[in-house]
């Protein structure tokens, strides 16, 4: 007898592409009237982010957003039936090195995991669940074991091979893609980081990028048309080209920029970059921010905390974390997720753009942190990079539990982050893809005392950092 | 000797390192297998693999790593950091797993040791990663060399890479006289000498190995109910083993790091003695960080498990081993495929409250299987 | 000719004697805080009660806590893992069933037995409350109900509310928060019980669901527990007549029954 039941349209990629498909109808500009109307014949999980997604101050850049997913979904789905190769890769792989390939489309391992936790019934605990009871152990990444977990099911949409360049920068998510293509018998490909900064270790990478992609062209039975390659990354530089105009609108006080951009940025980044929807996206969060800028217009009354998250967010309650924050007054200026650093390719020859594939390949978050050779300096340059650069008030680790790097790492990021900038971190422990671990009433209360207590005092009047 | 080194055996600080020191000796600080001791013994310098022996106390370890972190990595950071390690003259890092890689980093942050050198090791074999890591180990000499002020040439490096080939050699007879049929020496016994010869130079190891392979030549242990090879994360915590032999069932052998897989495979083509080592080492590295390598891996536990005739496997993993938890779960359908019965455990590496749990485990695996 | 089980827990200790005719005699008692004495003092008991004398017993075997020091005293001759002995207990009441969930006070354990009741599989949970009696326990004290009230309150909940978290802290928080909004007793109490079953559900599931089910330890007793991990897993659990928490000390007895007979 199964132990969890399964119905046959169930599996993670099938189930959120179907529920998407609601995403998919909403029009813009809707009044919150109709926005009510919607919420009302949802079930209550994915009522409650699409509560968060649909506040009116980015209703429109979320319905983008949203649709964007659905079409992502429907292209490795239909994709498929017509010919491509659908890759399931994790987050730190550029996927718009699988759009230069005609008959190659990528799956974001997290993103997947990210989106069954807001869309679906439950959360997609199910799905970590039935991968617990096969005997995969508890405290392996939520973000991978939703999707392992629904993949294990066998009733759910298999892709064709598996692409894991996290061999360097991260144990559990390697291990958890090299048993997922093992246990599901497709290849898998393998991109490493070596932990060497040097000029060596950089060209030591590009020569393993370089093996990678010929692998892939090998797999594919096609050779990466050069054309191909300018047009996306072409698209890919523009989307890059929006970033940072984005990153810089972060630097206004209040902030213009909407917490949950935060999300869709490397959202977008990990599952769309290299398309025309990428720069669409792009382009529309960074309209809402220049009107919300001149309009002065910020969710609460004044901007109280500006806050730099070191590592991912939570995903739970999206509501509960991105817009009760800014309600509070506490500004999202990105996380760890967001140090994507995207740099403009050169589209000259297939070399520079292989060249510049492998840079940002290598640039990418987790990848240049935690494949750095030391782990803590990386970080921490990057984290105080940024929270210099955005006027971060305080640091927030979200302590996700299963994040054994940062973790290992986080003490003394937090300690020479007080010494050589003056900014304060909190640590919080919990589950950001998992709700079981610690509620957000007890996020936010913990969030919130860090905040009166410590980083408040440390403003001026005038509000800026003391 | 050989009764006084066994009884130093779980002391960190043991008395031929004392004797070593005073003599004017210098020791290097390593933790993971993949490490080519034969390059420090070459320097004349001793090879100290870190351990903890199941040190329960982390609180400085966990000053620095959090509770999330493995617990064989903080016991070793807690005696890093407590003055226990004092006598280390440098660190030699590797990339073994995330957790050792936060223990080293914090523990040079904090103790910021004159020598402290790391070894890239990669996570896959072929020509490219190969060539890379043979790079990485001409480095570590040229390291090793300048701030020791020594030579390791040519012939230091064969002489050391022939003692350890050794010790190969020596320790497989080990584990004969252990896998046979009426076993003369104990798993518990085993990873003792293990232990022992990993805070010893490789030519006093050697002779004592002899030592150890002459006394035990005629012993003979008291029958158990079941043989088992016992697989797993680092651990170093021989009472755990004792443990389970105390139940009935006999670790007739193991693919432990601290244990088979730090010896067994390690062979190489190379005339060229850096070459040979990157081959060693590299090659037949049988740790589950070896994320395309698990074919090989399954191959030599199950072919361990066949010489040894076990009855039934044992898969032990500390809580937080990313790299063993996710494993095991492979290993155990493996494993029960070829009709070898799977106990899998996971501990708190250290704690003493575990040793009921465990011995619970055991005797109800070992009612199961009939022994 | 007499046989005796000896099962030492973490919060009661029990003793059974068995003959050719079935269970003779068995006796429950709070432990003491060593094991050796709360062997001691539970078999006297029982063995009192039934006007028997040490002399009667031909056999014994102790299982559970500090059952090799109860040997070691010489209370038992043999000692068996609280896992073998949970199964064949269990086998010996309900010879259909094939998996075992035995729920105490302070752990939890999913057994898959053979045709014979020989142990096939078994998983354990002793560090964590959650799934355990004592998750009950907290929670049932914070809604000011006894653990029997528990249970059949729960029954008549319309719907139960969601506790979403794993542990049995965040557990009582969120029972407050729903004390507090004015939930329904019933439909919290109901909640609990979910959120109970679906802890031990994920043991279950480690294990894998193999034929007919029944339940042992203190936790059998609670009819809401029960209700919701046959919802669970769309089974209806196999009941028998003798108290739950016996079931460890009676396959004790059975099996000193098998090597002193």
């Amino acid at each position: 007898m199964p132990a969890t039941q399964l119905r046959e349209y169930e599996g993670l990629i099938n189930r959120v592409s179907e529920i998407f498909t609601i995403a998919d109808k909403l029009p813009y500009n809707m009044t919150d009237e109709e926005v009510e109307g919607v919420l009302h014949i949802l079930p209550g999980d994915l009522e409650k982010t699409l509560r968060a997604f649909l506040s009116p101050r980015v209703r429109n850049n979320s319905v983008q957003f949203l649709k964007m997913i659905k079409a992502w979904l429907t292209g490795a789905r239909e994709g498929q039936q017509h010919g491509k190769k659908v890759f399931l890769v994790p987050f730190n792989f550029p996927v718009e090195a699988l759009y230069c390939f005609e008959n190659a489309w990528p799956v974001t391992s997290e993103v997947l995991s990210t989106m069954g936790v807001a869309a679906l019934e439950g959360q997609g605990e199910r799905y970590w669940d039935y991968a617990m009871g096969l005997g995969l152990p508890d405290f392996a990444c939520s973000a991978n074991m939703i999707e392992v977990g629904s993949a294990l099911t066998s009733i759910d949409f298999v892709p064709d091979a598996v692409i894991s360049d996290c061999f360097g920068s991260c144990d559990i998510n390697s291990k958890t893609h090299e048993f997922l293509a093992r246990y599901m018998d497709i290849p898998l490909i393998f991109l490493e980081k070596p932990v060497d900064d040097t000029e060596r270790g950089i060209n030591q990478y590009y020569r393993y990028f370089n093996t990678m992609v010929e692998e892939i062209e090998e797999f594919l039975g096609e050779r990466l048309d050069e054309q191909r390659m300018r047009d996306v990354i072409g698209l890919a530089n523009q989307a890059s080209e929006l970033f940072w105009e984005l990153w810089d609108l972060h630097k206004f006080s209040p902030c213009p920029v909407p917490n949950i951009f935060s999300l869709f940025t490397y959202g977008t980044r990990f599952v769309a970059w290299g398309t025309e929807r990428a720069v669409e996206i792009m382009q529309s969060m960074v309209d809402t921010a220049r009107e919300r800028l001149e309009n002065g217009s910020y969710p609460s009354e004044r901007e109280m905390v500006r806050s730099m998250w070191s590592y991912t967010s939570y995903y739970f309650d999206m509501a509960g974390l991105f817009n009760w924050m800014e309600e509070n007054g506490i500004t999202h200026l990105g996380d760890g997720l967001n140090l994507v650093f995207p740099r403009i390719v050169d589209t000259t020859s297939r070399e520079t753009m292989l060249k510049g594939l492998a840079e940002i390949a290598r640039n990418m978050p987790m990848t240049r942190q935690m494949g750095a050779s030391s782990m803590s300096v990386q970080w921490l340059d990057d984290i105080m990079y940024a929270s210099k650069e955005l006027n971060a008030d305080c640091v927030i680790y979200c302590g996700h539990h299963s994040c054994k790097q940062t973790w290992s790492g986080a003490s003394i990021v937090r300690s020479e982050l007080m010494k050589r900038a003056k900014i304060p971190t909190l640590f919080l422990q919990g589950d950001s893809w998992i709700r079981r671990m610690t509620p957000m009433s007890v996020l936010q209360e913990t969030i919130n005392e860090f905040v009166n207590t410590i980083v408040k005092k440390r403003r001026t009047p005038a509000g800026t950092v003391g | 000797m050989v009764n006084t080194l066994q009884e130093q055996s779980t002391d960190i600080y043991t008395e031929y390192v004392r004797d070593w020191k005073e003599k004017g000796g210098k020791v290097l600080g390593y933790a993971c297998i993949a490490t080519p001791v034969e390059v420090i013994e070459a320097a004349g310098i001793l090879p100290y693999r870190i351990k903890a022996f199941g040190h329960p106390d982390t609180e400085l370890g966990d000053a620095y790593l959090a509770r999330f972190n493995c617990r064989f990595c903080r016991s070793c950071l807690q005696l890093g950091l407590d003055g226990t390690y004092d006598f280390l003259d440098g660190l030699l890092e590797t990339n073994g797993c995330d957790h050792l890689r936060g223990m080293f980093e914090n523990w040079q942050h904090v103790i910021k040791h004159d020598f402290f050198h790391y070894l890239k090791v990669p996570h896959f074999v072929r020509d490219d990663s190969l060539d890379y890591f043979e790079e990485e180990l001409a480095l570590m000499c040229q390291a090793i060399c300048e701030h020791f002020e020594v030579d390791i040439n040519e012939q230091k490096l064969s002489q050391a890479i022939a003692t350890y080939d050794d010790i190969q050699a020596k320790l497989k007879k080990l584990y004969e006289l252990r896998e046979r049929s009426d076993p003369a020496v104990s798993g518990a016994e085993v990873m003792r000498i293990i232990c022992t010869g990993s805070s010893m130079r490789g030519e006093d190891f050697n002779a004592l190995l002899d030592k150890i392979l002459a006394e035990k030549a005629a012993a003979k242990l008291p029958a158990s109910r079941a043989r088992m090879i016992l697989l797993g994360s680092a651990t170093d915590e021989i009472d755990l083993v004792a443990d389970m032999e105390s139940q009935g069932a006999f670790i007739a052998t193991d693919a432990l790091c601290f244990g088979s897989r730090s010896f067994w495979s390690k062979s190489g083509e190379s005339t060229e003695p850096v070459r040979l080592l990157a081959e060693k080492y590299l090659s037949n590295l049988f740790c589950p960080r070896m994320f395309a390598e698990y074919d090989k891996r399954r191959e030599f536990i199950l072919q361990t498990a066949e010489r040894a005739n076990v009855d039934g496997a044992v898969i032990v993993y500390n809580k937080f081993c990313d790299l063993h938890g996710v494993e095991a779960v492979s290993l155990r359908m493996d494993l029960e495929k070829n009709g070898i019965p799977v106990l899998v455990l996971e501990k708190d590496y250290g704690s003493k409250a575990d040793s009921g749990r465990i011995k619970t485990r055991v005797q109800a695996f070992l009612e199961r299987i009939g022994g | 000719m007499n046989f005796a089980g000896i099962d030492v827990g973490s919060l009661t200790a029990q003793a059974v004697v068995v003959n050719e005719d079935g269970i003779r005699a068995f006796k429950s008692i709070r432990v003491k805080p060593n094991p050796v004495d709360s062997a001691q003092a539970v078999v006297d008991m029982v063995l009192s009660e039934d006007s028997l004398s040490w002399k009667d017993i031909k056999f014994c075997v102790s299982t559970g806590y500090g059952r090799d020091k109860v040997q070691a005293k010489g209370l038992s001759q043999d000692n068996m893992s609280e896992i073998s002995c949970h199964g064949l207990g269990a086998f010996w009441l309900c010879p259909e069933a094939r998996t075992v969930i035995d729920i105490g006070g302070q752990d939890a354990k999913v057994i898959r037995i053979g045709t014979n009741g020989e142990l096939a599989d078994f998983v354990m949970n002793d560090k964590c409350a959650a799934g355990t009696g004592r998750f009950l326990e907290v929670q049932a004290r914070t809604l000011g109900l006894s653990l029997e009230e528990l249970g059949e309150i729960a029954l008549g909940a319309e719907r139960a509310v969601e506790l979403s978290n794993r542990c049995s802290i965040f557990c009582e928080t969120e029972v407050l928060h729903y004390m507090q909004a004015g939930n329904d007793k019933a439909d919290i109490a109901a909640g609990v019980c979910r959120a109970m079953a679906d802890r031990v559900a994920a043991l279950v599931r480690r294990v894998g669901l193999d034929g007919e089910v029944t339940m042992t330890g203190g936790v059998a007793k609670n009819v809401g527990v029960r209700t919701e991990l046959e919802r669970i897993f769309s089974v209806r659990l196999v009941t028998y007549e003798v108290d739950s928490q016996i079931v460890g000390a009676l396959g004790a007895a059975l099996v000193a029954k098998r090597m002193g007979g």
